[in-house]
């Protein structure tokens, strides 16, 4: 139950409402010892931009260009490291503590003591409404810190996983119960 | 420090709203002013009202997507016709839109007309874009867009050779069918 | 030159599309439309090359810097406007992903009863 619980949130997705921005200044001091960093800002205005832009030719773009259509903002950091211990927990207390505020509900937490990483995923639920999406995803040498701002479908956002990848069709044969593994 | 995933790294901090507000005129500016040569080519060539707007309103907005790789005005006309050109040549090819017919099997307009008569603009018209695909634009640029034979070879990616021979054979053939139609053309 | 040349230039004359032509290109970019401010300075640049050598000279001395900032602003808004376009596309599929992978990592826990 708690699991179709948890399904459930992710298809009602997003209504009105628009939360703020997470405050994520915090995390850059670690530009300086990652080995790769991706830094996405795009409020508002960028956002509308960067939608005229999208084709409407591409399903892909096409579904992009309609998921965004209400957001607010959308903000990425993503940060990997040459070796393990490079950032610690100390490095997220700032945006844990904006987390478990009132205004933010966690919806999953996964942790993988096989892959040792941990994902977690709140909804902004100020009000009656949710207006925001926040994901965070460590490993020792990853850290990940998604925040959209808006209305925003997550199981449109979900389906978007592959933007961009070549899809393959591979004949599918029935899988032995040898075969199955954890696919990540 | 911050090498990047796919080079989006980079945090645009400028306002984009006024560059919207900017660059919009400028950009309607460039479709008016070359709306014509660009519909022209595509009705020439396909004698298809509807599909020539369809076509030059590709073009255009595939400029828009290209306006960084342009490099002054005369790069802009250039490249306007050779895209425009390639469209439409792809068009025909695509959809087989109009019979081919070799250069020696041109029909004949129905009805005989005088020298200087607007139907006779029609006429040679419709010969025109009954040519095969690359001797039709050929005409249509030389005697539309005034090009020289070594400008048509950059817009087409031709030989100057074949363009110059090209237009002397399409030019004895609408020559051949409209005498015929005409009666006497002065040569 | 032959009158079948001359005839050919005058049957092969430009021709303009429909008077909405331009509203319709700007449309299918989903930009507004808005007037032209520069229109006539920008139609004495872009006549057809039949000016003399020596006006057209002129004319591109004093126009050509213009333009040049014309295309030099066009070409920072496509710029910029592709880059807000790669970003929101990568910041999309991270979040997609990740939100893709939580959710089969929930459906397993479902499956094999393992609390979260």
């Amino acid at each position: 139950m708690k699991i179709l619980g948890i399904l459930a949130l992710f298809a009602l997705v997003g209504t009105a409402g628009y939360g703020q921005a997470l405050d994520l200044k915090g995390l850059e001091k670690l530009a300086a010892k990652a080995r790769d960093v991706t830094d996405v800002e795009l409020d508002g205005s960028l956002l509308r931009l960067a939608a005229k832009f999208l084709s409407a030719d591409d399903p892909d773009q096409a579904k992009v260009k309609k998921l965004v259509a209400e957001l607010k903002g959308v903000y990425v950091k993503t940060y990997e490291f040459e070796h393990e211990g490079e950032y610690s927990e100390s490095d997220l207390a700032s945006i844990r503590t904006q987390l478990h505020s009132p205004a933010w509900s966690r919806i999953v937490g996964i942790q993988s003591k096989k892959e040792r990483d941990n994902t977690e995923i709140y909804l902004r639920t100020g009000g009656t409404e949710p207006g925001g999406l926040a994901i965070v995803c460590t490993n020792p040498k990853e850290l990940v810190v998604v925040n959209i701002v808006g209305k925003i479908d997550l199981e449109e956002l979900s389906e978007l996983h592959d933007l961009g990848v070549p899809k393959i069709d591979i004949e599918k044969k029935p899988a032995k119960p040898a075969d199955k593994k954890d696919n990540d | 420090m911050a090498s990047s995933v796919g080079g989006l790294a980079v945090r645009v901090q400028e306002e984009p709203q006024r560059a919207v507000q900017v660059e919009l005129p400028a950009f309607a500016d460039i479709v008016r002013e070359h709306q014509g040569m660009v519909f022209s080519l595509a009705w020439h060539y396909l004698h298809d009202r509807a599909l020539a707007e369809e076509i030059s309103q590709d073009v255009f907005l595939e400029l828009y997507r290209h306006l960084a790789s342009i490099q002054s005005p005369a790069h802009l006309v250039f490249w306007l016709r050779k895209v425009a050109s390639r469209k439409c040549i792809d068009q025909t090819r695509r959809r087989a839109f109009w019979p081919k017919f070799g250069l020696d099997d041109i029909p004949e307009p129905p009805a005989k007309t005088r020298p200087g008569d607007p139907m006779l603009s029609r006429a040679l018209a419709k010969l025109v874009a009954s040519l095969p695909e690359k001797a039709r634009m050929l005409v249509i640029l030389r005697y539309q867009e005034d090009l020289d034979p070594s400008d048509i070879a950059r817009v087409l990616d031709m030989p100057v050779g074949t363009v110059k021979s090209q237009l002397q054979r399409s030019l004895e053939v609408l020559r051949d069918k409209l005498a015929r139609t005409v009666g006497e053309i002065a040569l | 030159m032959s009158n079948l040349e001359d005839d050919l230039r005058i049957a092969l004359r430009r021709e303009e599309p429909a008077a909405d032509f331009t509203e319709r290109v700007l449309a299918r970019l989903n930009q507004p439309f808005a007037e032209p401010t520069w229109r006539e300075r920008l139609a004495v640049l872009m006549r057809p090359p039949r000016l003399q050598w020596a006006a057209l000279a002129v004319i591109v001395s004093i126009t050509i810097p213009a333009a040049t900032v014309r295309y030099r602003n066009e070409v920072q808004y496509r710029a910029e406007g592709e880059r807000a376009k790669a970003q929101l596309l990568f910041a999309v599929r991270v979040a997609g992903s990740k939100l893709h992978r939580a959710q089969r990592k929930v459906l397993e826990t479902g499956r094999t009863g393992t609390r979260l």
